[in-house]
């Protein structure tokens, strides 16, 4: 496990955001456990045992693994109760992040066990500052595993989008420097072998590589 | 030995400076240098350093699991709550606007002091440092059936007060059969012992330790039983465990607790 040298206060993560995958989850909200559909981002966090760099690899686990990418914010300053409209000022720079988690069954319970495995939060490769990115919402995340693409998540394909999220979650949470967003992941983690190798990318920003363990 | 953190007061406040001390028998503040300092010069601050991971229990007391109409739970239900929560013994902890249902929870915490990974409930005390008192406040209009009780409900600024100190676990010893009550203004409002906890922290140490390594720091805080009530503004909520500690919080308005941030 290695220490990860741009997050180190919160690493929070927003499930639940891709509309392709609110789409089609559509009638199984209205189910037992759920009974209605997230009227708020669904959060949870990746703790600092999570924590991992790119070029990591990641411990195998005998569950299975999936993984999916997301774009991350990352927090020069404090941000306290912003407005939408403000909220890309409080932005530092941005990078990604790959989670890796046991497959996901049930978003009805925090998942600690398929979420909290050691390791299994790299960010990285490098930030890049804000001030290089123009609109965080024109960016694309594509993961590649073994080189074939597995798949391509437009930022503007979120349910919501960047600065709506950073002003909700600042309501809530007050975010200090070293603190971090993962916006939202493709709705469909995808399943990953012993061996694989996953890169994820935004092309102009960076990179993130990880291999799981053989 | 009860270990506290405290910020002594400077004359401005560029001058304040954190402590590390202890609290004697007499509730003095013993800096590590020996010198007294009176609680009246300081403001409380979370005991714990450096949190790492703050584990808190649902549902963990079968009194409580069945006021709220669950079915004791046969796995633990454990949720992860941000840094941001924690604030000291006798500060400020804040009612949201506009809404029906804000109620304390005391519960007692385990302190990790060694970190672990597959821990056996045998050796689980063996990585424990210490224990204190949180009050995990949760507002119940934002619960909603996706990762319940989820961050809106769990993971606000200052809704995790903890404290007043950490008190080494050799001193309080036994930990199962801990008298627990919560007083709101003086009066008894929620009452209860670690005896009627389901998952107890050897078990939980065991279990965490067995997705993840456990290191120190980080916090287990282990449910409430029942006796729920809603705070309004101007309360004053003690949460106390025996052998353990009190832990004093002030409920004021969302506008009072942010100021110019509001």
């Amino acid at each position: 496990m290695s220490t990860n040298p741009i997050v180190t206060g919160k690493l929070v993560c927003v499930a639940l955001n891709d509309q392709q995958q609110l789409d089609k989850l559509d009638a199984t909200f209205n189910e037992a456990p759920y009974k209605a559909a997230p009227t708020q981002p669904v959060l949870y966090f990746k703790p600092h045992n999570t924590w991992n760099t790119d070029g990591a690899t990641i411990a195998w686990n005998e569950e299975g693994l999936v993984v999916g990418a997301s774009l991350t914010v990352v927090f020069g300053k404090e941000c306290c109760r912003t407005s939408a409209e403000e909220a890309l000022s409080y932005v530092e720079g941005y990078t990604l992040t790959h989670d890796f988690s046991l497959p996901e069954k049930s978003y009805y319970r925090p998942d600690i066990k398929g979420k909290c495995q050691d390791g299994t939060a790299p960010v990285g490769a490098v930030v890049v500052p804000a001030s290089d990115v123009a609109d965080p919402q024109a960016l694309t995340v594509v993961t590649q595993v073994n080189g074939e693409t597995v798949s391509e998540l437009p930022v503007s394909q979120l349910h919501r989008g960047v600065a709506e999220l950073i002003s909700i979650i600042s309501n809530i949470m007050t975010l200090q420097p070293g603190d971090a967003i993962a916006v939202g992941f493709p709705g469909d983690r995808h399943p990953v072998k012993q061996g694989d190798k996953v890169t994820s990318s935004i092309a102009g920003v960076t990179e993130l590589t990880n291999q799981v363990e053989a | 030995m009860k270990r506290a953190r405290v910020l002594l007061k400077g004359k401005e406040s560029h001058n304040d400076v954190e402590l590390d001390v202890t609290v004697n028998d007499q509730g003095d503040l013993v800096t590590a240098e020996g010198t007294v300092i009176s609680e009246s010069e300081v403001t409380w601050l979370s005991p714990i350093k450096n949190p790492g991971t703050i584990f808190a229990l649902g549902l963990n007391y079968a009194d409580h699991a069945a006021e709220l109409a669950f079915e004791p739970p046969k796995e633990p239900l454990v949720f992860l709550k941000g840094a941001n929560t924690l604030t000291g013994h006798k500060q400020n902890s804040y009612r949201p606007d506009n809404i029906e249902f804000q109620h304390y929870e005391c519960e007692l915490v385990a302190v990790i002091g060694k970190e672990g990974k597959n821990i056996s409930r045998e050796d689980a005390m063996d990585y424990i440092a210490g224990y204190t008192v949180c009050n995990d406040f949760a507002i119940r209009d934002y619960l909603e059936n996706y990762y319940r009780p989820n961050l809106r409900v769990k993971s606000r600024d200052s809704l995790c007060p903890i404290g007043p100190w950490l008190i080494d676990k050799e001193d309080v010893g036994d930990i199962s059969d801990l008298r627990l009550t919560t007083h709101v203004n003086g009066e008894l409002t929620q009452e209860g012992t670690t005896k009627d906890i389901i998952f107890d922290v050897p078990f939980l140490v065991e279990y965490l330790s067995k997705i993840m390594t456990l290191k120190p720091g980080d916090m287990i805080a282990t449910g409430t039983p029942k006796g729920l009530k809603d705070m309004q503004p101007g309360d004053t909520v003690v949460c106390e465990i025996e052998k353990v500690g009190a832990l004093t919080t002030y409920i004021v308005s969302e506008q009072e607790f942010y100021g110019d941030k509001y």
